[in-house]
């Protein structure tokens, strides 16, 4: 494109205004690729909401300062879905209809992702849910991708960890009552014979729990080798917290869903020594982690956890599979990001996808030591992590 | 055996936390017939204070105290600005109202001091165990059971042998001849507030602190329990209160061990609500009194 | 007509139904229940899992009013021994407990709920479209027996039940019908919204959707057919239409449901007798 220098200096001619629309229209830069985003901003999810767009913040940023994507910027759509199913239908609808999304990543819980997959495959929008768990959400079609564990490949690994690693048999079983909690168990539960482990009991607890009196006592009478918890900070601090205040030194093992700072502050020298299958790496020598961490501080004002890694990589990972793909043909970006290979996903390396879109990822074990997360072993037995295939 | 016991006193130390809650919420239904959903929120209030207090005095005593006074305050407040101009309305107005109140304060909690919650900076209370009869319990277990003895023993007491608490079991008798006896009724209903609200703060500032967490929804769980236990006890009754403060204790404690694969915990105690309306459609606690 | 607008408009024709049923119960009758999403969730269940079976979508809407009615009529027993408050804390019982109980079981779903739902046939916008004439049936009943007989008998029990039975109306029969109309009409909604959403978990029907839909009726003015409709759309819209208050959502609902009842008791419904009368007073 030739440059007239006449239009250097709008002031030279007449109709500056026009000429300043024709500049603005005609400039690429303005052009901008909008991707979609769901996260629970209010209600009783809003913890991991506010995680979650501050990341994605972060992350959109991060991409736009390298560039963009295909020398365009990515621009955020973001909509509270409260984790409620009609909200995330309302807002995938508003997000496919009138905000004409071209891609999306759901930033919330499980169940609204299960509600909002179909409308992005509907529209032939390529999907990411960053951390919610729910099977059917890769079952609504070939769009539909997801960027954690699913609940039973987190429960297998905790077997193998309690069997193998830490060489314990017998152990009582504490559950949150939610899908994410029954389906982690049942993935332990499937993995038993194989580590050598006997269940001794089996408790479980609504998320509104704050005492656990009963389950302490129950587990007390147990008098297991070890422990397995699922569970969220709120609900495990306490929970661990009372364990240990019933005088029962048994080692902990936690869900991914633990590890967050707000554990530690909440039951301080309680959870010292808890393992957390799942746990974010934060020792992993890689810079973009360390850069993450950081700045995420700065923002949030807390320090970063799991949610907030999973958002910021699932938007990564989208925007990596425009650019390698090339074109921001949808058809041709979901087949990037089904190709995908050894994507460096802050929580780990992200070998690739299955058929059925989950990922093939190692694990990472972390310990509480000192009042801090610290790395403490990989279960990278990509066989026995291996998520189902339809 | 000792499992039993243990669920046992387990289900006690729930008890006296419902206790505390819901004696201020029977005592506003005993005066003026209205169900002070937002009870709840005071509860959660002094739970807030408590901490904000504590964290910036250094003295977690301060914080409680600070938390009973503030709370009576805000009690004595939400009479005078929302049910006393709603009394000669049909009582579902004042319930509804009372229901925006807790929904726009739990809010209103979480905006202002985040959605992760509080912790207490210094609190090594629940850490801190006692051994007896072959259990352990910690220190703020023990504050607890103490509080609700305490101030239970210290509100019968009042309400039979000092004036005013005479005066007050009068007007929830009988507003009106009360009144011809020179009972101050208006002043009645302020005290009426003021310490049903302090005793519910005290219960948050407790559960705080043996959670080492305030949280924007914790008023939330406590509520609709209240409600579920002053029916129990038969609306505006003391005594029938505290027994079904305890009763539901025991029975959520045994119940989400035994009964807990099929129903969860608040359908439990639902549950038995309704079970015990069937059979005494006018609550445990029989002839209401003060 | 867009996705987002076909969605909007079937969320508004059900509270729309779940709404002015309440009334029947609560406005007409008197009778206090903040347990209707109880009733909204066992119908949408029970036609979930009948369309799961194989049944077609009139025989598995049929199959959710029915259940629901029969849920009601159990209720409605209650509420001959149970008076006032005593009721009211019941319901919310009766909220929790549906909840509490379709949570742990397997066979509907537990906490992962129930996907997959067959489809009616009718494709988005039918269904949405037969919730509207739903909606638009339920009000023109409502108006209809408010008129009638029933709701002569309905407002006398609701009014002072002790006076009624003086003069003779059956208050027991008239509860109870009461309920069974009400809550068959939350069924027949809750099975829509599932042939519509094709999903649902059992916290879509907990004890805060109960208190939203007596929201809507006390906001819209109690026993006013009109007035409680015009609320059930107002406040479904409100969150779409000021999405940059959602952050203060929760905040903006409690404080009007208190500045509501603090100076407009009588709602919508209210407000505007009030400002007739004045009208015509000049």
């Amino acid at each position: 494109m030739t440059h007239h220098p006449r239009l250097r200096d709008p002031r030279l001619r007449g109709g500056p205004i026009a000429i300043a629309i024709a500049l603005t229209l005609a400039s690429p830069a303005l052009a901008e690729v909008k991707i979609g985003f769901q996260a629970p901003l209010t209600g009783p999810a809003a913890t991991d909401g506010v995680s979650a767009k501050t990341a994605a913040q972060m992350a959109a940023e991060k991409v736009n300062a390298g560039g963009g994507v295909l020398g365009q910027k990515i621009e955020l759509v973001t909509y509270d879905d409260q984790a409620r199913t009609d909200e995330a239908v309302f807002t995938a609808n508003k997000l496919v209809g009138q905000d004409a999304v071209q891609f999306a990543v759901s930033g919330s819980y499980s169940a609204s992702g299960r509600a909002a997959a179909p409308i992005f495959q509907k529209a032939g929008v390529p999907f990411i849910s960053a951390y919610g768990v729910h099977p059917d959400i890769t079952r609504s079609g070939n769009y539909a991708f997801r960027g954690v564990h699913l609940g039973p490949p987190q429960g297998r690994a905790a077997a193998k960890f309690v069997g193998d690693n830490l060489g314990l048999r017998r152990v009582s079983i504490v559950t949150m009552d939610n899908d994410y909690g029954q389906a982690t168990v049942e993935g332990f539960k499937s993995a038993v014979d194989q580590f050598g482990i006997k269940v001794l009991g089996e408790y479980s607890y609504s998320l509104k729990d704050r005492q656990f009196g009963s389950i302490v006592a129950s587990v007390k009478r147990d008098n297991p080798d070890a422990i397995y918890v699922t569970g969220y900070f709120f609900t495990a601090a306490p929970l661990v917290s009372q364990l240990r205040s019933a005088g029962i030194r048994a080692p902990i093992v936690g869900s991914q869903a633990f590890d967050a700072e707000k554990l530690l502050e909440i039951a301080g020298p309680a959870v010292e020594g808890v393992y957390i299958v799942g746990g974010l790496d934060r020792d992993r020598d890689m810079p973009e982690l360390k850069d993450y961490l950081a700045e995420f501080q700065k923002r949030a004002g807390y320090a970063g956890e799991n949610v907030g890694a999973t958002v910021y990589s699932a938007i990564r990972l989208m925007a990596d599979a425009i650019t390698s793909a090339g074109t921001l043909d949808q058809a041709k970006v979901r087949d990037a990001l089904a190709a995908t290979h050894n994507f460096p996903h802050l929580a780990g390396e992200l070998v690739s996808f299955n058929a059925l879109r989950e990922i093939n990822m190692p694990m990472n074990v972390n310990v509480v030591k000192d009042g801090k997360f610290h790395h403490h072993a990989w279960i990278d037995d990509l066989k026995l992590l291996a998520p189902p295939t339809e | 055996m000792l499992y039993y016991v243990d669920l046992a006193f387990n289900g006690l130390i729930f008890g006296c936390m419902y206790a505390l809650m819901a004696v201020g919420l029977t005592l506003v239904y005993g005066l003026l017939r209205i169900l002070h959903i937002a009870h709840a929120a005071v509860y959660a209030f002094g739970a807030y204070v408590a901490v904000i207090v504590a964290n910036g005095t250094g003295s977690i005593a301060a914080g409680f105290a600070a938390a009973m006074v503030a709370a009576a305050c805000l009690g004595m407040a939400i009479y005078r600005l929302l049910y006393q101009p709603l009394l000669g309305y049909p009582p579902y107005v004042a319930m509804i109202a009372s229901i925006g109140l807790l929904v726009f304060m739990e809010d209103g909690f979480r905006i202002a001091f985040g959605e992760q919650g509080l912790t207490f900076a210094h609190n090594p209370y629940p850490t801190q165990l006692h051994e007896f009869a072959g259990l352990t319990v910690n220190t703020v277990q023990v504050a607890i059971i103490a509080a609700a003895v305490v101030c239970l023993t210290l509100l019968a007491l009042f309400t039979t042998r000092t004036r005013l608490g005479i005066a007050w079991r009068a007007t929830v008798s009988d507003a009106p001849i009360a009144t011809s006896f020179g009972v101050d009724a208006v002043k009645v209903r302020y005290l009426n507030f003021a310490i049903g609200s302090a005793l519910a703060a005290l219960a948050g500032a407790l559960i705080g602190l043996l959670n080492n967490f305030v949280e924007p929804t914790m008023g939330f769980v406590v509520s609709y329990k209240a409600l579920a236990i002053i029916v129990l006890g038969g609306l505006g009754n003391l005594q029938g209160t505290l027994i079904a403060s305890l009763v539901l204790g025991l029975v959520e404690s045994y119940g989400t061990i035994f009964v807990g694969r099929y129903l969860d915990r608040d359908a439990i105690a639902f549950l038995f609500l309704i079970a015990v309306l069937i059979v005494r459609p006018k609550g445990l606690g029989g002839i209401k009194t003060a | 007509m867009s996705a987002y607008a076909t969605s909007v408009l079937a969320i508004i024709g059900i509270n729309v139904m779940l709404a002015v049923s309440l009334n029947m119960i609560t406005g007409f009758c008197g009778q206090f229940s903040l347990g209707h999403a109880a009733f909204y969730g066992a119908g949408a269940y029970a036609a979930a899992f009948a369309a799961g079976a194989g049944a077609p979508a009139p025989l598995a809407l049929l199959a959710g009013v029915i259940i629901a009615g029969l849920l009601g009529i159990v209720v409605g027993f209650a509420s001959l021994r149970l008076r006032d408050d005593f009721l009211a804390v019941t319901t919310i019982g009766v909220s929790f407990l549906f909840v509490g109980f379709v949570r742990k079981q397997p066979w509907l779903g537990a906490e992962m709920g129930m996907s997959k739902i067959p489809s009616s046939g009718l494709g988005s916008e039918g269904n949405a479209l037969l919730i509207l004439a739903c909606a638009l049936l339920t009000i023109a009943l409502s108006l209809y027996v408010n008129r009638s007989w029933m709701g002569f008998g309905f407002r006398a029990v609701g009014d002072d039940e002790d006076t009624a039975r003086t003069v003779g109306i059956s208050v027991g029969a008239y509860k109870l019908v009461a309920f069974t109309l009400g809550t068959a009409i939350a069924g027949l909604a809750g099975g829509l919204y599932a042939y519509f959403t094709q999903f649902i978990v059992p916290d879509t029907f907990g004890f805060i959707v109960s208190v939203t839909l007596m929201a809507m009726v006390v906001i819209g003015g109690t026993g006013s057919t009109i007035g409680v409709a015009i609320a059930a759309v107002a406040l479904t819209l409100l969150p779409e239409v000021v999405r940059f208050t959602n952050d203060y959502r929760l905040l903006i609902f409690g404080g009007l449901l208190v500045l509501v009842m603090r100076f407009a008791p009588g709602g919508l419904a209210g407000l505007g007798r009030a400002v007739l009368v004045k009208a015509r007073g000049k």
